[in-house]
Parts: structure tokens; C-alpha cells; sequence
């Protein structure tokens, strides 16, 4: 089987083949195909977004994506959310000495893909590749750039506002769990991975929508705790009106995680005006992407942190955990 | 069906208007439910639920900590204990930290599988946990074990800290929720001394909210009505008499000794100890391990959380100098310790 060898990353004659008779393949662009130093962008509006993103998933193939895939949608994402529409993307690989080619060359072909789907082009790249047991078989960074079409600050935020989810919280980090060796447990759970761009953009022009963010490492709990301590004051959450999928749940209980603080790569919340809630999760729920959206909290100037109204209408305090419940997650 | 807010509704009906009912629970499962379904918030004003002793992991003692990280040193030894273990503090660190040769199980079958992998190690099983945990370390003891496999017990007997719990005037119990998996070994008659010595109700319940609350509401029917008993209202898995097969293995490799509860010390009859016959497999004889005196730890107030004394929140260390990754005391270990809870739901 073909390998990685550390000349591929020299930047030599061996670098030349791999970006020509892998990367191009599947990987191009008018920005990118003169294969200069740096690619000369024309970006026509004034405010742009710009956002860096490094990827160390493992396993780096996983049902429902794969390492290229995600590092496409994760900076896409971040771009949407923010109030941009994503058009460039940048691709820096660290690749182990050893790795397999073909699996190489299925990455590269995700990410083609995962590109045309998003709608961005990938307009420069680097390759470096480290001695055997230096890396985990491959890293991603990639940077995106985007165009700002609504400007979303926190301090658009206010009392009463409504917290949408765009679907099921804990898919990824579930559809991880399992893929890891450790756990010998079958079942149908695939990560979320998927651009938003499609479903997110319409909310751009649509009244009421106050802020967005993808909830990936620590999940949705993690950002709602974020978010009020950046306000200042609190969100109350209701448990039950939280999508969860019934494997997923069923799968944290057994093994001891919170859907609440699982990550999620496919996924916005979206804090809109009492009045537009309704407005927005109709919009969300016309897309594929947004038919398990649901009105999950509301914004509360008159208590402090996640209050989480639970299944049997108790409260208690949802708080960050100290760690990831699963390093290397994204 | 009934529902949750026919539950909270008829406990409301119950509450003796003029004083505090304080209601213990003895099982980490139990608070573990309590505290994630926000149950204190729906409970009346008078009710308080109490976490008491449900964390095996955070009664084992230091000494047997300390020897567990010392045999892991020992190049001719493989330690072999239950995923929490390895992360509990002691003077001289955690297992993980300190040990060397150690391995994480998840059943004592795992530590056969270890034992008959490495013939030329000594494989030591820290064994520990209340009478759920005793009964499957029987088992393996029955079915027979590799020559080289030694246990290394500090099971600890429930119904006996419980009778301490209640004779201790500080603490006021007024009624008990019994812990479920514990009483489907014991039986759900095990507790029938509170209820006809000391006259405090128990309950036996399961681990969903719902049922934990049917538990509380027949404490609180209890001693509305004066007849005190003890109940089950979770019969579909505890039986009066539990289970007779369990309980005879562990009295046949195990007999009940006088043990140290870390942070509250020495009881009588309340833990468990492989017979003299079985001395061969016993890892205190076989090693000559002899009792290190208990350090405190500044601060720690967990030996009150233990016996329900004091809430984690009351502990300066809580939350500040005591957490998850780097816990200060027992309880803020396991996912079972009163501490461990309260950091994520308080």
C-alpha cells in the first residue's frame, strides 16, 4: 500500500505529485489552481469575517463524515453563524510519515465535496508531513473568510428572548463515542456533520434574530453557560423540550454522558425576539437540516446561569464541566 | 399512569405543617437522581433530602489506598480495581497517579481474564463497594479463581452504617429511602429493624424520578398514619427475602469485621473480610499489609457529608480547591460521591 513519506512534505518534487495527483483531483479552484504563494482574493464587501479552525479528530473516519469533511463544515459554520456568507477556505494538512494514500485521497475527496456542498472555494494550502509517531496520522487546520450580511453582537441580546435549537443535540459526540475502539456497542448513530450555511442564510434578512453560534465542543449546555456569563445574567433551559434522538439518549445513559454537553457539528442555536421565534423555527423547519428544530429557553434578566427546568419540572443549575466528557472530539 | 405532578401533589398533602422531615438516602444512584431532576426544588418547604453514605468509593479507607498504590510498585504484582478507584487522593496520591502496575475492570471476571494472562505476576484485586459489589466477587471466589489472584476487601455492610446513622442524634433522621440494587441482594426484611426498632420508615425505591418520589411520599403517608414499616415500591426488582443464592456465597468466602469508614472511623461488624480458610487468597495476609493511620485532609468536611451532617456546599473546599479533576476529598470523585453531584446540578 502506498504511503505518506516524509519527502511529500518537502516541498519538492514528491510534494508536487501528491498536490497534482491527489489534492487537484478533487480539490480546485480559480485561486487556487496557479498553485501560487499566496491566493489573491477579491472581495467585494466592506465587512468580512474571518475564522481558524484546527482539526484532531479521532477517529478520522467516522459514520457520517469523515476528518475532511468536518474541517470544511466546522469553518463554514463558524462563518454562518456569525452573520456571514462563507466563499473562501484555506487547507493546512500535518500528515504523519506512513499514512495511507488511499486514505489520503478519500479525505481530499471529502473535502472537494464538502466544498461544492457549502458552496466556498478552497483558494490555498500547505502540506507538511512529521516523522512517524510525531502525529496521530493526520491534522487539519483550515481558516475561512465570509461575508458579513448581518451582524450578530451579544449585545443584541435581551429579557424574553427566545433560544432555538436547529435539531438534535449529541449526535456527533455519540456517533465518536462509538466509533472509538473502546466501546463494542452497535448502532445507527451518525455524526451531524453538515454545512449550515443553507439553512442559516435565510435568517439573515428575517426580523428579530438577535445572535447564533454552533454549539460543537461541550455542546449545547457549554454555550448557554458562556453566553450567560457573558451577559450577565441567565437563560432558563427546558429539558424536555430538548431534541434528542432516542439511541443517543439511550447510549449516554449507558455510558455515562449528558446529550446536554455532547458535541454537535451540525447544529446552531439561535437566539431570536419572543415575537419572531415562531417565525424562525417554521423558516428552519422548511429545510432538511432544520425539521427537528425546536424552541428550547428563553433569556432572563431575573436570575443567574443555566437554570434547567427538568423532565419532572424541577430546577437545577447547569454548569461546565471541567473537561471534555471526550477529548479530540473535533 | 400516574403522573409526576400527581406524585408531587399527594406529598404536598402529607407534610406535617409544623416541623422538618428529613429523609436520607444511602445510595449514590438515588441522590444522583434527586440532584439532576431538580427534586429538591419540587419538595415542600419541611422536606429535606438528605444525602447520607451511598458512595462505596468514598468510605474506602486511606490505608487501603496507600497499600493499593504500594503493591502496584511492586514489579512482581499487577493491581487490578474498579475505574474510580484509581482516582482517589490519599496522603501518598491516587493509584493513577502514584501506582504502577495497575489496570482498570469493570467486573471481577476481568481480573480472572487478567490473572490468567500474566501467570508469572500476582494479581491483586482491590475489591470494594457495598453488598452489590461483595456478591459478584463471591461469585468469581466460587466458580474458582487462578492461583494467582489475591483480594484485596474493603467491602462495606449498608444496613450496619445505617444503624449508626440512626443513633446518631445530630443527624435526625426521620425516614430512609433504602438503596434498590442493594436491597435486590439483601432483601427488602434487611431494613425491617428500622421500621420495628427504631421506628423510622423505609422504603425501598428504584432510580427514576418518579419512583424515587412514590418512595418519599410513602415515608411521609407513614408517618402521617403512625404505622410504621417497612416499604417497597420497587418490588418488581427487590424481593423480602433478596437474593438467597448471593447471600450464601457471600457468607461462605466473606465474614463481617470490625472496619475503619475513611473519615469517620472505626465501626463495629460493618465490613466484610475473606474467612481464615480462604487466608490464601486474602492479599492483607499474603502480603502482611498492616493499617496506616488516616491522615485528615485540611478542609475536607467529607467525613460530615458522609453521614449527612453537612451538604457538599457547606465545604470551603467545594468548587474552589475541590473538583473533579483535581479532587481535595473522597466524595468529589466518583460520579457517585454526594461532592461529585453537587458540583454539576449546584
Amino acid at each position: 500500500m502506498k504511503q505518506i513519506e516524509i519527502g511529500h512534505g518537502s516541498g519538492g518534487r514528491l510534494t508536487r505529485d501528491l498536490i497534482k495527483n491527489i489534492f487537484l483531483k478533487y480539490i480546485n479552484s480559480e485561486e487556487l489552481d496557479p498553485l501560487e504563494d499566496a491566493a489573491i482574493l477579491n472581495l467585494r464587501h466592506q465587512r468580512t469575517a474571518f475564522t481558524t479552525d484546527s482539526y484532531v479528530i479521532r477517529p478520522l473516519f467516522f459514520p457520517g463524515g469523515d476528518i475532511g469533511k468536518l474541517s470544511v463544515c466546522g469553518t463554514v459554520n463558524d462563518l454562518v453563524v456569525s452573520g456571514a456568507v462563507p466563499r473562501y477556505v484555506s487547507l493546512g494538512f500535518i500528515i504523519e510519515e506512513g499514512f495511507s494514500l488511499e486514505s489520503l485521497e478519500q479525505i481530499a475527496k471529502s473535502i472537494g465535496e464538502a466544498a461544492k456542498d457549502a458552496g466556498i472555494r478552497i483558494v490555498t494550502g500547505d502540506t507538511k508531513v512529521v516523522e512517524k509517531n510525531k502525529c496521530d496520522g493526520m491534522y487539519i487546520n483550515t481558516s475561512g473568510i465570509g461575508e458579513v450580511m448581518r451582524a450578530m453582537p451579544l449585545s443584541n441580546i435581551s429579557d424574553g428572548d427566545a433560544i432555538i435549537i436547529t435539531g438534535t443535540v449529541g449526535d456527533h459526540g455519540t456517533s465518536i463515542a462509538l466509533a472509538r475502539e473502546e466501546f463494542s456497542i452497535e448502532a445507527g448513530v451518525q455524526s451531524d456533520c453538515a454545512a449550515l450555511h443553507d439553512l442559516l442564510t435565510p435568517l439573515f434578512e428575517t426580523d428579530g434574530i438577535k445572535w447564533m453560534r454552533d454549539p460543537t465542543r461541550g455542546g449545547l449546555a457549554t454555550v448557554l453557560v458562556e453566553l450567560s456569563e457573558s451577559l450577565g445574567y441567565g437563560v432558563h433551559l427546558y429539558e424536555d423540550r430538548v431534541p434528542v434522538r432516542e439511541d443517543v439518549r439511550f447510549i449516554s445513559d449507558m455510558l455515562g454522558y449528558d446529550p446536554l454537553y455532547l458535541a454537535n457539528e451540525g447544529k446552531a442555536i439561535v437566539i431570536t425576539s419572543g415575537e419572531s421565534a415562531n417565525k424562525v423555527l417554521e423558516i428552519l423547519k422548511r429545510h432538511p437540516l432544520g425539521n427537528n428544530a425546536a424552541l428550547i429557553g428563553k433569556v432572563s434578566s431575573k436570575c443567574k446561569g443555566v437554570r434547567l427546568k427538568t423532565r419532572i419540572g424541577g430546577e437545577r443549575l447547569l454548569d461546565m464541566l471541567e473537561e471534555d466528557m471526550l477529548p479530540r472530539i473535533c | 399512569m400516574i403522573k409526576t405532578q400527581d406524585i408531587i401533589n399527594h406529598i404536598r398533602s402529607l407534610v406535617p405543617g409544623d416541623r422538618k422531615v428529613r429523609i436520607m438516602n444511602v445510595c449514590g444512584s438515588h441522590e444522583h437522581t434527586i440532584a439532576f431532576s431538580g427534586m429538591r426544588s419540587l419538595m415542600p418547604e419541611h422536606i429535606e433530602l438528605i444525602p447520607g453514605p451511598g458512595c462505596p468509593v468514598c468510605v474506602c479507607p486511606e490505608s487501603d489506598i496507600i497499600h493499593a498504590i504500594t503493591l502496584s510498585r511492586r514489579a512482581d504484582v499487577i493491581l487490578v480495581t474498579y475505574g474510580d478507584m484509581l482516582r482517589v487522593p490519599s496522603k501518598d496520591g491516587s493509584i493513577r497517579a502514584q501506582g504502577r502496575n495497575y489496570k482498570m475492570i469493570t467486573s471481577p471476571s476481568e481480573a480472572i481474564r487478567i490473572a490468567t494472562a500474566n501467570p508469572e505476576k500476582k494479581i491483586v484485586f482491590f475489591s470494594i463497594g457495598f453488598e452489590t459489589t461483595t456478591a459478584p466477587t463471591a461469585a468469581i471466589l466460587e466458580t474458582g479463581v487462578p492461583d494467582n489472584l489475591y483480594i484485596l476487601s474493603s467491602h462495606r455492610l449498608t444496613p450496619t452504617i445505617m444503624e449508626v446513622l440512626v443513633k446518631d442524634a445530630e443527624i435526625g433522621i426521620d425516614g430512609f429511602i433504602a438503596p434498590g440494587h442493594v436491597s435486590a441482594i439483601v432483601g427488602s426484611n434487611a431494613w425491617n429493624v428500622f421500621s420495628e426498632i427504631y421506628g423510622i420508615p423505609t422504603v425501598v425505591a428504584g432510580f427514576a424520578a418518579d419512583n424515587l418520589m412514590l418512595g418519599i411520599a410513602e415515608i411521609l403517608g407513614q408517618l402521617k398514619n403512625g404505622k410504621i414499616r417497612t416499604g417497597n415500591v420497587y418490588a418488581g426488582v427487590v424481593r423480602p427475602e433478596g437474593n438467597i443464592q448471593a447471600q450464601n456465597i457471600m457468607a461462605k468466602f466473606f465474614e463481617v469485621a470490625d472496619v475503619n469508614w475513611r473519615g469517620i472511623g472505626y465501626i463495629p461488624e460493618s465490613g466484610l473480610e475473606l474467612r481464615d480458610e480462604y487466608s490464601a487468597r486474602d492479599a492483607r495476609k499474603v502480603f502482611g499489609l498492616k493499617e496506616i493511620k488516616e491522615e485528615k485532609i485540611p478542609g475536607c468536611i467529607c467525613g460530615k457529608v458522609i453521614l449527612g451532617k453537612a451538604y457538599p456546599t457547606d465545604c470551603k473546599l467545594f468548587k474552589r480547591a475541590c473538583t473533579p479533576k483535581s479532587p481535595a476529598g473522597p466524595c468529589m470523585v466518583s460520579m457517585e460521591g454526594s461532592c461529585n453531584i453537587w458540583y454539576k446540578t449546584n
